[in-house]
């Protein structure tokens, strides 16, 4: 009785503390028993403070900003002001981090220090920050789709084209395999990475250059999660019979581990935010991440690149000349989110969509664009299903985790090819490259990017292949009597019609005599073959402000391939229709 | 979502498979309508239980409980329209099954002195309760942190008084008896309440105003512990 009685006394207390992490009693001072929760700490400017470009920045950093025109250091790569972070030290629980790119510091506060920090000079504004989860982006829990060993022919296969769908033979033969590129991983750990066979030459040859775990404030990176090792083989990865799992294999890299991976775990949008300072001293050329924040924080309609500190730790990163890949997210088959997370919503963030292997078109979970204020997303895609190295050995997974670092080894290819390149128009050459461009959509941006556009940028154009007919109350998309073969399936007028057949490919009749009994023809299998990416039509209907109100992608069987009721266009619409490698467009009078 | 993918599968009715067929489509505007419904959406509504122990003492003697085994076993529907970040409101329909058990002893009242095995008083009710949620942080389409603030009422749709007796009557092993509709027991319970959670889970706290007994026994027994405190799990 007794002890009940004390509890119940005590309750209220109890309840308080439930939800003390943000609003702790008030208090004169931090103790053990007042509970501190975190703040970022905005300061006013960095006034008489000096700063040495080359004894901050490492050789690499600096010649990235060389490279690319930008200035050996702006005001954002000053230090913050050693006395305002010693006044907030002072005033507060404990410091946890210092950001030179938004002159803040983050801190451990009760409320009463909050008011104290208020106060201070120097402080321009104080702001609670509230544990986030970030979710890895792949796709849990059906990661694993196949045992560690041995490898079957199709995960060979699949390991292969991985690569090869993005053109990385033609990077093969050009040698461009990411030598002198630094490529950073912020991911929630390494498991076995430095002892993976598939990474061997990396540690053999000193490239993994650095490392730091954020969480943990130490050196090591492997442990917490295997997530990493699985994105670092994407790029960098090896089997054992020497196929490249990703196009990257010569890169230098960063690994950070800033994330944990475990349950209920709560991190902070600065572990993320730290890692990108740390790897721009560093010299990274290239980030990959294969994290996003979505619904523990945000609703999709934030998803516009400026609400998250993560979005605009991302956005200063490019300033400064890395380019930013981070996966679309997996929230393509949630009907609550759908859309992309954050930071791949920022507007200089190369944002990676998947696909499925065996159609080439969008996978199931890969999330959708476009932003919340109407952006293009995602930018790109590759594969959403690839053969991974784990440490268990190598496995086939799924995620845009994974996609992501196919690119970002592309990407590392592309700036090989050419190191003069800004990282702007990097990342427009990147777009380029999608097999789909100038054509998009929300589900494949402009395609999977093709290694061959920057072996010979001036390809010949393929003419239209589609006309468009407007008739009556309907707007006809059809395909053009040349491109009108299908290899071994002619296209009819339409599907009820009878076949027309090529000469040569027309069936000859038999010689008089010569007929003989044949076995009823294969008709489902001659009329239904498996669907190549070569035969899909994209088409979509952009508005004037160049919004899409509706896209498509049809499988093509007949030369009439689209029809829409002009009711259902508006004055100023842009149909775009994709078809075996041109677009042509139609603007709505 | 009216997104479809549609992939070709070998044995598919050849006029299916002659058919023109959409691979992928959306509808942008559709596709990107942001719901109302969600756990920090304008409504929403889900399942919870909990159980909550009575804790405190009767008003006097008489009525000494078995704690743990008295308490408040509920399944409910809760009801929240948010009006700010910060700031809900809410209803909670609920079945509840709230149980006193009874010390055996001399002292005892309730609702007779007569002593048994096992004695147990139960209301099953039905009972609504406004809440005022006030959360704490930033965040997304999620519960968080908060605290509710409530108030209660219900209505005794079935009340019992059990009793074992072991051995039973006549040499039988044991003898259970229970009495049906008791007369003395409040029909209309009210009282109030706060709760502090975080996401699915919530620690509870409630306290009834309203007598426990009518009538002639309202003087004669020993006002029951007004006190519950327990656990509560939502179904998101």
């Amino acid at each position: 009785m007794f002890r009940l009685l004390s509890l119940f006394r005590f309750c209220p207390l109890v309840l308080v503390c439930l939800v003390a992490g943000a609003a702790p009693l008030p208090a004169p001072a931090a103790t053990a028993s007042v509970p501190t929760a975190r703040y970022w700490v905005y300061l006013r400017d960095k006034a008489g403070m000096h700063f040495e470009p080359a004894q901050y920045f490492s050789a690499p950093a600096r010649a990235r900003r060389l490279r690319q025109h930008l200035p050996a250091a702006d005001s954002t790569d000053f230090p913050v002001r050693p006395d305002y972070v010693r006044g907030v030290e002072q005033a507060s629980d404990s410091v946890l981090f210092v950001s030179r790119w938004f002159n803040a510091v983050c801190c451990r506060a009760t409320p009463a220090q909050v008011r104290a920090l208020r106060g201070l000079p120097g402080v321009m504004r104080v702001e609670a920050q509230t544990p986030l989860v970030l979710l890895p982006t792949a796709k849990y829990p059906a990661v694993r789709m196949s045992s560690p060993e041995p490898l079957t022919a199709a995960e060979r296969y699949l390991a292969r084209q991985q690569t090869a769908s993005l053109g990385g033979q033609a990077f093969q033969k050009a040698r461009l395999d990411g030598h002198g590129l630094r490529i950073a991983i912020f991911d929630v750990g390494f498991n076995g990475t430095d002892k993976h066979p598939a990474f061997q030459h990396l540690f053999r040859d000193k490239r993994v250059v650095a490392t730091h775990d954020f969480v943990r404030n130490r050196e090591s990176v492997y442990g917490g999660g295997s997530h990493g090792t699985e994105v670092l083989s994407c790029i960098a990865g090896r089997l054992p019979d020497g196929t490249p799992l990703g196009l990257a294999p010569q890169a230098e890299f960063l690994l950070a581990r800033t994330e944990r991976m475990l349950r209920e775990v709560y991190v902070e949008e600065q572990d993320w935010l730290a890692a990108a300072e740390w790897a721009d001293r560093n010299g990274a050329d290239i980030i990959n991440s294969s994290l996003g924040y979505t619904n523990r924080r945000y609703f999709p309609e934030q998803m516009n690149g400026r609400s998250s500190l993560v979005a605009r730790a991302a956005g200063m990163a490019v300033r400064k000349g890395i380019l930013v890949v981070n996966a679309a997210g997996n929230d393509g088959d949630d009907a609550e989110w759908r859309t992309i997370g954050t930071p791949a919503d920022g507007d200089s963030v190369l944002a990676v969509g998947g696909i499925d292997p065996d159609t080439y078109l969008h996978i199931e979970f890969s999330s959708y664009g476009p932003t919340a204020d109407r952006r293009l997303k995602p930018n790109v895609v590759a594969f959403g299903t690839v053969l991974a190295a784990t440490p268990r050995g190598y496995e086939q997974v799924q995620g845009t985790s994974f996609a992501s670092p196919l690119m970002a080894g592309f990407a590392a290819c592309a700036w090989q090819q050419n190191r003069q390149l800004t990282v702007r128009q990097l990342f427009e050459q990147l777009q380029q490259a999608g097999g789909l461009y100038p054509y998009f959509d929300y589900a494949h941006g402009y395609g999977l990017p093709r290694a061959s556009v920057f072996m010979s940028p001036h390809q010949a154009k393929i003419p239209p292949q589609v006309d468009f007919s407007k008739k009556d109350s309907l707007l006809s998309v059809i395909i053009r009597p040349e491109a009108a073969f299908l290899p071994g399936f002619p296209l009819p007028m339409f599907t009820d019609s009878v076949a027309a057949l090529t000469p040569g490919e027309a069936l000859k009749a038999p010689k008089l005599g010569r007929e003989a009994i044949v076995g009823p023809a294969p008709v489902e299998a001659a009329a239904a073959p498996l669907p190549r990416p070569t035969d899909y039509l994209y088409w979509h209907v952009a508005s004037a402000e160049g919004v899409l109100r509706r896209y498509e992608v049809r499988e093509v069987r007949q030369r009439v391939v689209v029809q829409i009721p002009l009711r259902t266009l508006q004055s100023g619409d842009l149909v775009r229709v994709w078809f075996r490698g041109s677009m042509l467009s139609y603007l709505v009078p | 979502m009216l997104l479809l993918t549609v992939l070709v599968l070998a044995g598919l009715p050849v006029s299916t498979a002659l058919a023109q067929r959409v691979l992928l489509q959306s509808e942008v505007a559709s596709d990107t309508l942001y719901s109302g419904f969600g756990p920090n959406r304008g409504y929403y509504n889900h399942l919870y239980l909990g159980y909550a122990p009575v804790i405190g003492e009767a008003s006097a003697p008489g009525a000494a409980l078995r704690y743990g085994a008295s308490g408040d076993f509920f399944v409910g529907i809760r009801n929240k329209v948010r009006l700010h970040q910060a700031l809900a409101v809410g209803i909670d329909l609920r079945l509840d099954w709230l149980t006193y058990s009874l010390v055996q002893n001399a002292a005892k009242t309730v609702p007779n002195a007569q002593q048994h095995s096992t004695e147990n008083l139960s209301l099953q009710q039905l009972q609504t309760e406004v809440f005022t949620r006030f959360n704490v942080g930033r965040r997304g389409n999620a519960i968080g942190r908060y605290l509710d603030l409530s108030g209660w009422g219900g209505y005794v749709i079935g009340s019992s008084h059990s009793y074992t007796d072991r051995p039973g009557t006549n040499g039988t092993r044991k003898t259970v008896v229970t009495e049906r509709g008791l007369s003395y027991v409040t029909r209309w319970p009210y009282g109030v309440g706060a709760r502090v959670g975080s996401g699915r889970y919530a620690l509870l706290l409630r306290y009834r105003l309203s007598d426990s007994y009518r009538g002639a026994e309202k003087e004669l027994y020993p006002e029951m512990p007004r006190w519950l405190v327990g656990l509560e799990l939502g179904w998101l």
